[in-house]
């Protein structure tokens, strides 16, 4: 994974000093994000089994890895936005437009699930298009735009649809959501995972992912170096249309239907999970950072102590008061970390 | 010509314009749009969106914005049910507390957002998630129900003619802002701090402070506004609020406000309400789908910023001459 560090202006902070002591080298890995999160998920992990000892059963291994692969790819559709120093609030909104695209297409067209499943792709593609155009065309922030397009979004879904759920989806497709390998393993995580490594491969290796990178960094820096910045920005936009049709049909496969409300009144309940998790594994909201496996420790570390709570039964109620507060000592803990690298001049 | 081209120049002409014209023409296509009780619960519905608008509008001044409007409101206006039903507390005493929790809501937005210097939009995604937490572990997602008649009448009936008493507080506090941000050191502050950080800094005004008011006022208004609204709902619901992050940043925007900051304006931006108000019953009155209010804000959000861009283009010039 790329070293972390904020001077990512520069693309590969490692490669910009000259090779520091091996202590130097070993204290900045003990405070890179993803050490944190990896540290952080053994230490609930092992909370919650020594208070709730069903926290290790088969069943709720299973249960977590299928719902941390859906907050997963809610984060990465958002990081994919946020590396270009915008955002996109209509990520849930686009989830459900996708889904529901998805749903008529098998269960009214009649279509093929893997069909249906390229044409809710490709609606989400096509709305985050929209987004990606409208932001480049106006020059506004991608706030704002986005704001505007979730309602529009999801207003004319819930105006097609009259708010009726599909319940008729196929079970070959459905059952993706069910099936178990080794017990506790859904495919859904392994499809998590497989999409954490084709994003490594964009961001590493791929001459398209560097522009990314360096559009979020230094718009007009990039200009002058030849991107094509708008047309990167739009790229990013159809990505995480893309990202969040994929969550959005997970949510299908799971519910066995696609439901109008499963993300909450315009989407707006995906908007936490989707900035927990590039915020927690240390992507950079100005741009031009990313971590796609910060990302994937930052989502199941969330849906790790969502679960956890749950089997606590502390409260349901309570749940989302323990992720804003995360997310607010995530932000927190994350400029002590970047001021205390900074001072110490370890980058 | 001359006159028509100061007027264009203000914020508050084209959305008056607008709305002379969109009550025009729904009055002459529906004449019960016209008629008394149906202005007094547009006039109902203006009164509180025009609180919300109004909250964020005070922090689109600073350049900022405010995700947590709705959960502080949410919170705000279970307090002040929960504390009447529960704990028999009188009207007033319950209503200014509820307030002063939105107070404090406002204020420990801005104190982390000035401290730390975290972009508040992360900050207040945060505190709505956990707003909205308390929330809804306070209620454990049931309404209150023991609201007082003397409330429940003060959220419904007029008081003079169609206009209901809820529209008393929200032009209180119109007219306060009016005069702060016109008038008032702390207003100007806020203006200048939204208008040019650095500049600000160096004229000597102190950035967190303002920041901090900001943030406070906001609260405090968010809640005055989920207040009003329990009242006219006649119930402590803890779903008061879900709905206004589009709302919120609807009017402001309409009635001109400068994203970036430094530029808004009050009457253009109640303008901006009472065009969202007469559009949503337009929608009710002529049987359209209600499902498609929202896509009226999405666009009327959009509309609403290209014009402001345009105008933005059009006045570079004539400012600098």
């Amino acid at each position: 994974m790329p070293s972390d560090g904020p001077a990512a202006a520069s693309l590969d902070a490692s490669d910009t000093t000259l090779t520091p002591s091996p202590r130097v080298r070993r204290v900045r890995f003990y405070l890179t994000n993803e050490f944190g999160l990896v540290l952080l998920i053994i230490i609930f992990g092992a909370a919650f089994t020594f208070a709730v000892p069903r926290f290790l059963s088969h069943f709720n291994l299973f249960i977590l890895g299928r719902t941390a692969a859906e907050n997963i790819v809610i984060g990465f559709a958002m990081m994919v936005v946020v590396v270009t120093g915008g955002l996109d609030l209509s990520v849930g909104a686009i989830g459900v437009c996708a889904a529901m695209g998805g749903g008529w297409l098998m269960q009214v067209a009649g279509l093929p699930w893997p069909l249906a499943v390229i044409g809710g792709l490709l609606l989400g593609a096509a709305l985050g298009f929209v987004n990606g155009w409208a932001v480049v065309r106006s020059g506004l922030h991608s706030f704002i735009i986005t704001l505007a397009s979730m309602s529009i979004f999801f207003g004319v879904m819930i105006f097609i649809t009259r708010a009726q759920a599909f319940r008729s989806i196929p079970l070959s497709f459905a059952s993706f959501a069910h099936i178990r390998y080794f017990g506790f393993i859904s495919p859904l995580l392994l499809l998590a995972v497989v999409i954490m490594l084709a994003l490594v491969y964009l961001y590493r290796l791929t001459a398209l992912g560097r522009e990314m990178l360096a559009a979020g960094a230094r718009a007009s820096a990039a200009e002058l170096s030849g991107v094509r910045v708008k047309r990167v920005i739009i790229l990013c936009h159809m990505l995480a249309g893309l990202l969040a049709g994929v969550a959005g049909l997970m949510l299908v496969a799971r519910n066995d239907a696609a439901i109008p409300s499963m993300a909450g009144q315009l989407g707006q309940d995906w908007l936490l999970p989707a900035f927990l998790g590039p915020v927690l594994g240390g992507t950079l909201l100005s741009g031009g950072f990313v971590s796609p496996l910060g990302t994937l420790l930052g989502s199941f570390l969330l849906t790790l102590l969502t679960n956890g709570l749950l089997l606590l039964q502390i409260g349901q109620f309570w749940v989302e008061a323990v992720l804003g507060l995360l997310l607010l000592v995530a932000v927190l803990l994350d400029q002590a970390r970047r001021s205390f690298i900074a001072r110490r001049r370890m980058i | 010509m001359q006159f028509l081209s100061r007027y264009g120049r203000t914020d508050w002409f084209g959305p008056l314009l607008v709305t002379i014209l969109a009550a025009i023409i729904v009055g002459s296509l529906s004449p019960s749009f016209l008629s008394a009780f149906n202005i007094q619960v547009l006039l109902l519905a203006v009164a509180i969106n025009a609180l919300v608008a109004y909250s964020q509008m005070i922090i689109i001044a600073i350049g900022e914005m405010n995700l947590s409007v709705g959960a502080i409101g949410g919170l705000a206006a279970i307090s002040f049910a929960g504390m009447m039903q529960v704990w028999h507390m009188p009207i007033l005493p319950a209503a200014l507390l509820g307030i002063l929790i939105g107070l404090l809501g406002g204020i420990i937005n801005g104190v982390i957002i000035s401290l730390t210097g975290i972009s508040a939009f992360v900050i207040t995604l945060a505190s709505l998630s956990i707003y909205k937490g308390v929330n809804l572990g306070i209620t454990e997602a049931q309404p209150f129900y023991g609201i007082p008649n003397l409330v429940k009448h003060l959220g419904n009936a007029p008081f003079l003619g169609p206009l209901p008493w809820l529209i008393i507080p929200t032009a209180i506090v119109g007219f306060g802002l009016w005069l702060m941000l016109t008038r008032l050191p702390i207003g100007r502050c806020i203006l200048a701090v939204g208008g040019n950080r650095h500049a600000a800094e160096l004229s000597g005004i102190s950035i967190r402070l303002t920041v901090i008011v900001a943030h406070a006022l906001s609260g405090a208004i968010a809640a005055l506004a989920g207040i009003l609204l329990c009242a006219r709902l006649q119930i402590g619901q803890p779903t008061i609020g879900d709905d206004w992050l589009i709302l919120s940043f609807a009017a402001p925007v309409i009635g001109g406000a400068v994203l970036t900051g430094g530029h808004v304006s009050v009457g253009a931006t109640t303008l901006g309400v009472v065009i969202v108000a007469i559009i949503t019953e337009a929608l009710v009155l002529f049987n359209i789908d209600p499902f498609l209010v929202q896509v009226v804000l999405g666009v009327l959000i959009l509309w609403a910023v290209g014009i402001n861009r345009l105008r933005e283009f059009r006045l570079k010039p004539l400012r600098r001459a």
